[in-house]
């Protein structure tokens, strides 16, 4: 059934988004990942314009974000003050993005930045987290021989100025270390419509040191909060939001997170992170071909 | 059967000239089955009937017209391998929407001079634009932007046929794809005879969203905040709800 969507002016079939939104909350049931890395590049190749696709998957996350963070909160798994010094950066970092879409947008290089950046970050934690499974699938039962100094303990991030005491995750850290993390984070909202959970968990971890049973619930917290304010912004600002998009995702993403978890509970945790390197790469490759490959039509034309 | 007879008759005598009264000198005239097209949240494209009757001899032709925007053509090009988009030109009065329908080929119809004043057919576009750059350039970008326009459906890739019903009653069946641009179009025909135009006559079709699609777009263009607020109140209900039934399991 077609559905007409009143801001991105153009009608789409409706059963097809709501089976994207229902993958990405299978994905997101099976992986613990947001899955908005698959919802923005598939927005875009159904012809939706890059802005609104970005604009309304922030909405997105605010749903799929909050149903992550309530069960965290209840068993105490959230730091709110190591959130809160995050957030600070996250929220600087949307504007800054928002900002930077802005300009993007004028300049007209949305539809090859988008992509570009996709490329890059889908492409190296893919490959990252493919060589990491394989090792761990590889090794099976062997333990560890001998563990790295871990970079939260390096001289140098102890210098940083600013140092605060974050009494729940145990530890003493710059905030400048968590805000820049934040800031990071941020940008990925507002720029490419992802809640950022593949680069925040991994740097919380590696150069916060915080303890790994807070880092879920303390990221999905400041992404939930982040994806708030991203949301707030495209729609007084760019008017990006189309609601009728956004509930015909995230209609979709609840029915699919509860399928997704089902099926996650029959799969080792193992082989799950190797197809979820295998799809972040098959997906990277798909971007990445649309942007070597001589188009066909060499002009595009839109409103100015 | 009397009363019937003179009451058709005081119907023709007084209620059809009235009726026809503001065609009363035109030599073609069209009208359309409805004056609006409206997008709704069901809305797939629409097709729109157009009746017409010339009174001389000649050829008809009708074109639809979208309001004129600003547009700007990009070119690609291969930057370290990755196709960016590199020049681009603005383009000041481009129909957001073009339609044709003829009788017979254009050429056959009137000179190209003729059609181009008129701005009948996709040759005769020439749009205003701005900045330095030379003739060739410009042509090239015109053309890919036209080219564009019908891939998207918005632009005819050939022109529709007129159907004459009778000698004069004629018929052209055009449609509107699902993503149509919004504003208000003009509809005019024309009827040619030897090169030269003997008459023109114009009507108006709106097209635009209404009902609950129309609202919400007004709502988040004009209050932008509260929009915002609902659709994250929406969102906030969906989290809160799978959140629910997954700690019900």
């Amino acid at each position: 059934m077609q559905i007409y969507l009143p801001i991105a002016e153009m009608a789409v079939p409706g059963e097809a988004i709501l089976l994207l939104g229902g993958l990405v909350g299978f994905l997101a049931g099976v992986f613990g990942v947001g899955g908005g890395f698959l919802t923005t590049p598939l927005l875009i190749f159904m012809g939706i314009p890059p802005g609104i696709a970005v604009g309304t998957q922030a909405s997105q996350l605010v749903a799929s974000g909050l149903s992550g963070v309530l069960g965290h909160w209840k068993k105490g798994n959230v730091d709110v003050r190591m959130g809160g010094v995050l957030l600070g950066g996250s929220i600087t970092g949307s504007l800054a993005g928002i900002f930077l879409f802005r300009y993007l947008e004028h300049a007209g290089q949305t539809d090859v930045i988008i992509p570009v950046l996709y490329v890059l970050m889908l492409g190296s934690v893919g490959l990252m987290m493919l060589y990491e499974s394989f090792l761990t699938v590889m090794r099976h039962g062997e333990k560890q021989t001998s563990a790295p100094v871990p970079f939260w303990q390096k001289p140098f991030l102890q210098k940083l100025p600013y140092r605060m005491e974050f009494q729940r995750s145990g530890i003493t850290v710059s905030a400048a270390v968590p805000a820049i993390i934040g800031f990071i984070g941020g940008l990925m909202v507002s720029v490419m419509g992802i809640g950022g959970g593949f680069f925040m968990i991994p740097a919380m971890i590696y150069l916060l040191g915080m303890p790994p049973l807070l880092v879920a619930g303390t990221s999905l917290f400041q992404i939930t909060l982040t994806a708030v304010f991203t949301t707030m912004m495209h729609a007084v600002t760019n008017n990006t939001v189309d609601i009728v998009l956004a509930a015909l995702l995230i209609v979709g993403s609840v029915v699919g997170v509860q399928v997704g978890v089902r099926a996650g509970r029959k799969l080792s945790s193992g082989y799950a992170r190797l197809l979820l390197a295998a799809l972040l790469i098959l997906v990277s490759m798909q971007l990445a071909s649309g942007l070597f490959i001589k188009p066909v039509e060499l002009y595009m034309t839109e409103l100015r | 059967m009397r009363i019937l007879i003179s009451a058709c008759f005081l119907f023709f005598t007084l209620a059809v000239p009235a009726m026809a009264k503001s065609y009363d000198n035109s030599i073609v005239t069209v009208d359309l089955a409805s004056d609006h097209v409206d997008i709704t949240t069901g809305f797939n494209g629409a097709k729109l009937a157009l009746f017409g009757m010339k009174r001389e001899d000649g050829d008809v032709v009708v074109v639809i017209r979208g309001p004129r925007r600003s547009m700007v053509a990009r070119h690609r090009r291969q930057v370290m391998g990755v196709w960016t988009n590199y020049a681009s030109v603005t383009f000041g009065d481009v129909p957001v929407y073009y339609d044709i329908a003829i009788g017979r080929p254009l050429s056959a119809i009137a000179m190209p001079d003729v059609l181009r004043e008129q701005g009948i057919g996709l040759d005769s576009f020439t749009f205003s634009h701005f900045g330095r750059e030379d003739a060739e350039t410009v042509k090239a970008f015109r053309e890919g932007l036209i080219r564009n326009k019908q891939s998207q459906g918005h632009y005819p890739l050939s022109p529709r046929n007129i159907v004459f019903l009778n000698g004069d009653f004629f018929r052209a069946d055009f449609y509107v794809p699902p993503d149509v641009p919004t504003g208000d179009y003009k509809i005019d025909a024309y009827l040619f005879r030897d090169g030269n135009i003997i008459d023109r006559q114009e009507t108006a079709l709106r097209v635009g969203q209404v009902g609950f699609s129309a609202w919400l777009q007004l709502f988040a263009y004009t209050n932008g905040f509260a929009y915002g607020l609902v659709t994250i109140m929406m969102a906030m209900l969906a989290g809160w709800m799978a959140y629910a039934i997954s700690r019900r399991n």
